[in-house]
Order: structure tokens, then sequence, then C-alpha cells
């Protein structure tokens, strides 16, 4: 049926413009409930728009008419035609709404995958590599900071790629657009915008609920967070990271270029106002989760993921402040805000906690055989990841270490002076000074030695773990600085010649000249009884300095070498040449294989048994040549 | 005054005096003292708290600037209560018996209560839907005289409203399902159960059960501990769990069924605490009156609106026109806007005092968390 256009004839036009309206009352047909007219029939919806367009004009006249009629005429008529255009506003407010449900089902995968970007470029290929060797003695310290930092952060290009940057996706075809506009614009000029955000908001963030449950994102209380292991939560949070990506840059950028394209007629408030009615409750949902890891407490292990989760956030917020960038989402972005600062301070409070932990650690067990201490393997694997998060790290911290203590005025805190330390970053001073606490807790660990000897290889093994660990990372070498690295070289090998000095020196006693000759006469008068006890007392520390020695261990390899050939380097040549000077008058007596027991040739295989780490036989420490 | 400005002085009277001090143990007094003039400060601002705010026209308790001046006293109490814990102390206190034992479980109060504070806030959304709802009726109400469209457009909105004030609050059984927020009644499919309304913690979460286990273990220090630090945790761990329970209360947010059987204890000669009783009494009395009619929370301004919409809806139910405009139909639909633009006004503002409330838990959390650690014998990470 066409509607006449003749304008004189405007009740006409009128009457059947009402006529259309009238007939699709739900109210009051059956039929008019059974099918929603945008479903069914194009021209039908259009005719329905082009009768509420007519319906809303004759208001406006008969506004303008006013004046002519008898009031209370006037004021029927008026009265008649908003009971129409109120049937009509009902009638597309459930059109509208019906559109939208259709349309609203969550975010396609397809959308989530962006073929033109590289996969994940974060930081957070790591893996904290533990020393293959000894790592089952760890498990038997645990009263120390417990040591999994198994970083294997999997490359996730098998599920969403990264997005990296603002991508709008279509959430619904053009023509359930053009449609929504076209019912938005009537709705809106007959004074339903109240109306209308409601069902848009409503509808739209149930969509969005269903994305999000595709996306993961779970509705967790803080509570919840707080409970969990944190093991668990790194996975969480790695999942968050995908997702809030894809959320403000494909989601909720998506919404609200629907919202402009709606209701594009009608002004930015508008639109605005209906984006916010809709993401805000989802935006603060997916903050939550950041907020409550922001403030959950404070522990090493999760350092790595708080970095990650900061950095992820910061990469995030210039597209945050884009998407939400009216005045009614303030509240969005300043809690994004401080969410990082909070991750930021997260992550300097667990720096320096970390640093007070290993102060602190109060392990007095020794390590059998004065090995690598998982407290140093720990402390060397934790900062050479520091140092991979440099980048990030070296914005973050800003202030010195305190080394000031609150245990003042005793022994009992570490020094460094940062007079030779000018010109380094605070991150660098942080690092050295974390060095430094180690092993000022090192050295009151290796006081728990009974034998001083084991003390001293205990210091040189774990300070030469930590030089090597430094020199094995550059950007931690190029932190801590070849100055330093000189002075902990210094401090091992002075540990390596302490320990000589404690073993061997009174070994070595046993083989001076001072002492053997008996009267003025060089050749001759050499007291057989002194030189049989200087024999036996050197075999028998010999033999309980290998009991003993053997079982200890030097893990590098390198070192070990070079400490057993300083040792023989001392030890051969002057049993060597004590044999050459007095084996004739020990043989020259009874028994004598009770004195001389050994030869050049058994001490330099013994010497090849120490650092081993396990007990050699000591049967072994015989003769092996005759 | 800012709470922030009120700790500030007060940690600069105590500073000074603790310059006085000479030693650690000779404190008691000072302590004493300081104990005292908190009990008795807390006392006086829950007092206040007992008459409504003067520019507030409702006869219940619980209105919006009510519940700002609520959170204004906690942030308040809860700054004397701080710099009575930190002072002079370090770590040393906090991580002796008792204080090693009540800190800690302070701190998982305050955990739960950072939730209510989201729940909360999140309800808060629930009420300003409401509003809008409100509006429409109160806008096509406000013609004069009232056409036949008009009230139809009231009526629908009113019936959304009521709908959506009873689906948000589970106390309610007689849930409305005669009207729906469709215009008729549709065959297939409408999963859009709760318009407006999105739901931010686990169907699991209840905010009934977070109260009630926040206020288990009150305990009040007995013997020689309730003349130490013990007592301001446990003054400080009751105005926490009362102000989330008012909290609560009046602000719909996820299962609070329950929440009147809260148990709060009552101690005999602490008289720092007659007027937080009091107003839990007065605040459980309007519940019990309410619970028969099945509210959405206590919010004064919310029930005024629902009042008004029964009766508007009412007038709009049997609504004919006849060119005459009903005075006292008028006058309500005034009420209403009136309500709706108190909301509007006042909404925001509070969202933003919880968050402050929030902040600040957050922030003294860490503190003592940090304090903890330091002081602590082992430095086992917990998380």
């Amino acid at each position: 049926m066409e509607l006449p256009e003749n304008p004189n004839k405007d009740n006409n036009g009128y009457e059947s413009a009402e006529k259309i309206i009238l007939r699709w009352d739900s109210t009051a047909s059956e039929e008019a409930r059974e099918k929603m007219i945008f479903e069914t029939d194009r021209h039908e919806a259009d005719r329905y728009l082009q009768a509420v367009d007519e319906i809303q004009r004759s208001l406006s006249n008969a506004s303008i008419s006013n004046n002519n009629n008898a009031a209370a005429a006037a004021v029927d008529d008026q009265s008649k035609v908003n009971s129409t255009i109120q049937i009509a506003m009902a009638r597309l407010e459930d059109e509208f709404r019906n559109i939208l449900m259709t349309h609203s089902s969550a975010l396609e995968t397809d959308s989530l995958f962006d073929p033109s970007s590289s996969s994940f470029s974060t930081p957070s290929h790591h893996e904290l590599e533990e020393d293959d060797a000894v790592s089952n003695e760890d498990n038997s310290h645990d009263d120390l900071l417990q040591l999994q930092l198994q970083h294997c952060e999997s490359s996730d290009s098998s599920t969403y790629r990264s997005t990296s940057s603002i991508r709008e996706v279509d959430l619904m075809p053009a023509e359930a657009v053009s449609d929504l506009q076209a019912i938005a614009m009537r709705m809106i000029s007959s004074g339903y915008l109240r109306e209308c955000i409601q069902v848009y908001g409503s509808v739209r963030k149930s969509a969005i609920d269903s994305s999000f449950r595709k996306l993961g994102i779970e509705k967790l209380s803080i509570g919840d967070i707080q409970r969990l292991e944190w093991v668990a939560l790194e996975s969480k949070i790695r999942r968050w990271i995908r997702a809030a990506k894809v959320c403000i840059r494909i989601l909720f950028a998506s919404e609200k270029k629907l919202c402009e394209q709606i209701f594009e007629c009608v002004g930015t408030n508008i639109d605005d106002a209906c984006f916010m009615e809709t993401v805000k409750g989802p935006a603060i949902q997916l903050f939550n989760f950041a907020e409550a890891i922001s403030i959950s407490r404070r522990s090493p292990e999760k350092l790595f993921k708080i970095l990650d989760l900061h950095d992820a956030l910061m990469d995030l917020l210039p597209d945050i402040e884009s998407v939400f960038d009216s005045k009614s989402s303030d509240s969005i972005r300043v809690q994004a805000a401080e969410i990082l600062s909070r991750l930021a301070e997260a992550a300097r409070g667990i720096l320096s906690e970390f640093e007070g932990a290993i102060l602190r650690e109060p392990s007095r067990v020794p390590v059998p055989g004065g090995t690598i201490h998982p407290l140093t393997r720990y402390v060397m694997n934790y900062i050479s990841l520091i140092s991979d998060y440099k980048q990030t790290l070296i914005e973050l911290i800003m202030s010195k270490p305190s080394t000031g203590s609150r245990y003042s005025g005793d022994q009992s805190t570490p020094d460094m002076e940062f007079a030779e330390l000018e010109g380094k970053t605070p991150l660098a001073l942080h690092l050295i000074w974390i060095i430094v606490v180690l092993q000022f807790n090192l050295e009151g660990k290796s006081k728990h030695y009974r034998d001083a000897s084991l003390a001293h290889l205990f210091i040189m093994n774990n300070v030469h773990y930590i030089v090597q660990k430094v020199k094995g990372s550059p950007e931690l070498r190029e932190m801590i600085g070849d100055d330093y690295l000189r002075k902990l070289t210094g401090k091992f090998r002075q540990a390596a010649t302490s320990y000589q000095r404690a073993t061997w020196v009174s070994v070595l006693y046993c083989l001076r000249d001072e002492g053997l000759h008996v009267s003025g006469s060089f050749s001759s008068g050499v007291s057989k009884s002194a030189l049989r006890e200087r024999f036996k007392t050197f075999n028998a520390m010999l033999e309980e300095v290998h009991r003993t020695q053997t079982t200890w261990l030097i893990p590098d390899t390198q070192l070990r070498e070079e400490l057993r050939i300083s040792i023989s380097e001392k030890l051969i040549p002057a049993y060597r040449s004590f044999l050459g000077r007095f084996r004739s008058h020990i043989e020259s007596g009874k028994h004598p294989e009770n004195y001389i027991k050994y030869s050049v040739e058994d001490l330099e295989t013994a010497v090849l048994d120490f650092f081993e780490g396990f007990p050699v036989s000591h049967q072994n420490l015989r003769r092996r040549s005759q | 005054m800012p709470a922030t400005d009120y700790h500030a002085s007060f940690l600069g009277r105590l500073s000074i005096r603790r310059n006085q001090v000479i030693a650690m143990d000779g404190n008691h007094e000072q302590e004493l003292e300081d104990l005292e003039l908190f009990s008795k400060h807390v006392s006086e601002c829950f007092t206040e708290l007992l008459s409504p705010p003067d520019d507030v026209p409702f006869d219940t308790l619980l209105s919006i600037p009510w519940l700002r001046k609520l959170l204004d006293v906690f942030l308040c109490c809860e700054a004397e209560f701080k710099a009575i814990i930190m002072m002079g102390n370090d770590s040393f206190q906090i991580s002796k018996p008792p204080l090693d034992r009540l800190i800690p479980d302070l701190l998982d109060r305050s955990v739960k209560a950072l939730d209510i504070c989201n729940a909360v806030t999140n309800g808060l959304d629930s009420v300003r839907h409401y509003q809008k709802l409100a509006e429409i009726a109160a806008s096509a109400l406000e013609q004069k005289p009232i056409g036949d469209g008009q009230a139809r457009r009231a009526k629908k909105a009113l019936n959304s409203l009521m709908l959506a004030m009873s689906i948000d609050d589970k106390d309610c059984s007689a849930v409305k399902t005669t009207e729906r927020s469709w215009s008729f009644s549709r065959r297939g499919v409408n999963k859009d159960r709760s318009p407006g309304h999105f739901r931010q913690v686990a169907k699991s979460w209840s905010a009934a059960k977070q109260i009630q286990t926040m206020a288990c273990n009150l305990v009040p220090p007995r013997g020689a501990e309730a003349s130490g630090l013990a007592s301001p945790v446990y003054i400080m761990s009751v105005i926490m769990v009362f102000v989330m329970w008012a909290l609560v209360a009046a602000i719909p947010c996820q299962d609070r069924n329950g929440l009147l059987a809260t148990h709060f204890p009552v101690p005999k000669q602490l008289n720092w605490d007659q007027s937080i009783i009091g107003l839990h009494e007065k605040i459980g009395e309007e519940w019990k009156k309410k619970e028969k009619k099945g509210a959405a929370g206590l919010l004064a301004e919310m029930q005024k609106m629902e009042k008004l919409g029964h009766n508007l809806m009412e007038f709009t139910e049997s609504f004919q026109f006849h060119g005459e405009t009903d005075e006292k139909a008028a006058a309500h639909a005034a009420e209403l806007a009136e309500t709706c633009r108190r909301m509007e006004e006042g909404l925001l503002p509070l969202q933003v005092k919880i968050r402050e409330v929030f902040h600040r838990i957050v922030r003294t959390r860490t503190e003592f968390l940090h304090a903890l650690d330091q002081g602590g014998k082992s430095s086992a990470p917990l998380v």
C-alpha cells in the first residue's frame, strides 16, 4: 500500500500511517506478535519506517496547528498522536532488540587471527637454566627460597596471533547496521533515546560476555587469586595478556565503531553513551584481574610474570587511551594507569624483598663437599633473568639499593662503596648489591664448616660460579662491570690460596729440611727417628687429607684442574726432593715400607682423586708402583 | 578534612611524642593514652552517624550521602589505626605476638573487603540502571496532562524497573514473570534475563558469605592483651566488618542471603562500639521490615524509587485518558524525578569514594605485609 504523496491530504497520509502502526501493535494482535517486521519483509520494514516518519511529522504539525483548534480537541489529537507514537516506539524497540540479538554472538575466532603480524616479541621467551649436574642436590636444601624458576614461555602462535594494534572488525552485517541506524534515528527523534540506549547496552553486553568466555577471561575474585598457587596464576596471566590485547584492540574497538555507525546521524554524545553502557562493566572486569595480581603478596618468583604483565599493559596503554577517550570513560583509563603503577611498585618491592631475603636466608646446614650452594644458583639464575628484563627494569628501578640497615652498627650487614660505582644505573647497583649480599651470606655459611679448608673451598666454588654466571651473560656483565668482576675473580683466587695454605702448609711442613739434622755435620747427621716421624706424619696427614678431600667437590672442571695442578706444583717437587734426599736413610733401616709408603707417581695419581666429590677407598691411595 | 590530611596531622602529633620517649618499654603509658584516644574518637565518629545527614529527606538511614559519610569515617579511623600500629615500631611489634597472629587475620578480612568494594561498585551500576529506567517513567509522566502514550511508556519502564529490582535481589522469592522486557512474550530465544547487569563474579561468590567469614573469629582481646595493640586491631576489624556489612545491606550485590544473620560480637565493658551496635540494630530493623516486601537493597533512594514506582505503576495500569491532570500522580512523578536527580548526583562520588577505600585498604595491606616479611624469622616466600 502506497502512502499518498499529496501534502494536502494530510489526514489520509496520517491515517494510513496510523493504520500500519496499529496493525503492528503487539499488545493488540496475535499476528503482530508472531512476526518481526525487519526479519520478514524489507518492503514492510520500509513502509513501517515511513509510517513512523509520517506520524512524527503529524506530531510537529499538530503542535503547530494547536492554536487553530479548540483546546480540548487539540489535547485530544495530541494525545492520540502520542499514543500512536508510543505504540510505534514500543514496536521499534522490540525490532531493535531483535536485530541486535540476532547478530550478537561472540566474536568469531577468525577475526582473532592476524595473518599480517608476526608472532610475539615479548621478552618472555626465557628459560631459567639450571646447571644440570647438581640439580638433584638442591631438593635437599629446602629451607630457602624455592627454586623452580622454569620460565619456559612457549610461543603462542598456535592459538591467537599477536594483536599489535587496533583492528576493528565488523560485528554485524552492513544491512543489520543500517536497519539499526534507521530505527535508532526514529527512536531518538521521538525522544526515546533512553530506551534505545538501554536495549542496545543490555544486548551488546551479553555478546561481550560470550566473547569473554571464549577468550578465557574468568570471573575470579581477589580472594580467589590470593589463594591460587603462583604457578597456576602464571598461566592465567599469560592467557589474560593475550585476551586483553584482543579485548582492547579488537573487541572494544569494534564495539566503538559499531556504536559510531549506528548512531552516526545523531551526534557523538549518544554513541559515546551507548559505547560506555556496553563496555564499562566488561572493561572493569577485565582490569580487575590485573589489579588483583598487582596487589598480591610479593615474593621473588613473581617478579618476571609481573614484569610481563606490566609490559603488556604498558604496550596497551595508548590503545586504551584511544578507545576510551571520552570523559565518561575516565575511570577506566585511570584504573589502567593505577594498575600499571602498582605493578611497577610491586616489581620494585619484590626486588628489595629479594635482596632482604638473600641477606636473611638462614640455612645453616653446610653443603656437603663445599660445593655450590643452592642459594648461589638461585640468586645467579635469578639475576641473569633480571638482566634479560633489563629494558623494563631500567625504567622501573629508580633508587639505589638500601644498604643502610635496621641491623646497623654491627657486622651483620655487608658494605658497598658507591664511590667506585659512579655512573652505574640504579638497576646495575641493585645487581651488584645482590651479589654483595649473596657473598656476605655465603661467608656466614662458610663458618659452619668445621674444617677451615672446606670453608675456603666453599667460598672459592661459589664466588667462581658467580663470576662464570656474570661472564656468561653479556647484559649482566655489562651492568656488573669489569671492575667488580675483577674484584670477584681476585676473591675466589684468594680463597683458593687460603685453602691451600690451610690444608697443605702443615703437610708440606713435614717435608722441610730443618730439624732433621743433628750436630753441625750436613751429610751424615740425620736423626733417623725424627725422619721416621716425619714420614709417618706426612703419610698420616696425606691419607687424612686424601680421605677427606676426595669427597669434596669443585664442580667446575677447569677450576678443579687448576687447583690440582697448583697443589701438585707444590707437593710433588717437595716430596720428590725429600725422598731424594732422605730415602736412603730410611731404606737403610728396618721396615722402610712403613715409612716410605708412597712413590711420587702415587702422589701424582692421588691428587687426581681430589675434589671429585665421591669418596675414594683408602685402599686406592697406595703404592701402584714398586 | 580529607582523611589523608587527618592522618598526617595525627602522625605528626605522634612522632613529636615519640621523641620524648626514652625507652621502648617505657612507652606503655603513651600507648595506653593513644589507644584510649583512638577508641574515644571511633565512638564519636560513629555516634555522629546515628543521625542522617541534614539535607537528606529520607527516614531510612542508608542513603547515598550517609554512606559517603560512613566511608569517610572508615578512612579516618583507618588512618589513625595505621599510625598507632606503625608508630615507632618498624616491623618489630608486628612480628611479635599477639600481632603476628592478629594482623594476618586482619589482612584476610582486608582481602574480602576489597572484593566487597568491587561487588558494591558493580552493584552501583545496577542502581544506575534503575535510575535510568525510573527517569524514563518520570519524564513520561511529567507531561500535563498525561496521554495514553505516556502512560503506557511509563508503565513499560516501571515494569522493567520492578523486574530488574527483583531479579537483582535473590532474597525475593516472588519474581515477577508476567511481563518481561519484551512488550509481548516471544517464543524461542530470550536469554536476556537480567537486563543491564553484567555479572563480574563467579556464580558461587556470595557477599553474605564473605561478610560472615569476615565476622567470625572476631574476638575481643582479653586480659593483658586488651591493653596492648591487640585492642586497636580488634576495633579496626569490627569497623571494617560493619562498614562492609552496611554497604552490602544497602546496595544490591550477588547473594545477600543470610546477611542479617551475620553475628556481631557484643562485648560488655567496651563502650566505643555502642554506636556501631546501635547502627547495626537500626539497619537490621529496616532489613527485617523490607525482607517481607523483598527489596533490592536498603539504599534509601532505591527504596523511595521502589515505593514511588509501585504507586505510579498502579496509576498507569488503571490509567484512562481524560484530559485532566491527576495531581497525586504528578506529585509522585515529580518526587521520582527528584530521587533520580539525587542518584545522578550522588552515585558517581560514591563510587569514587569506594574506590578510595579500596586503594587505602590495598596500601595498608601492602605495608603490613612488608613489615611482616621484614620481621619474620624465616624468609619462606608466601604467596
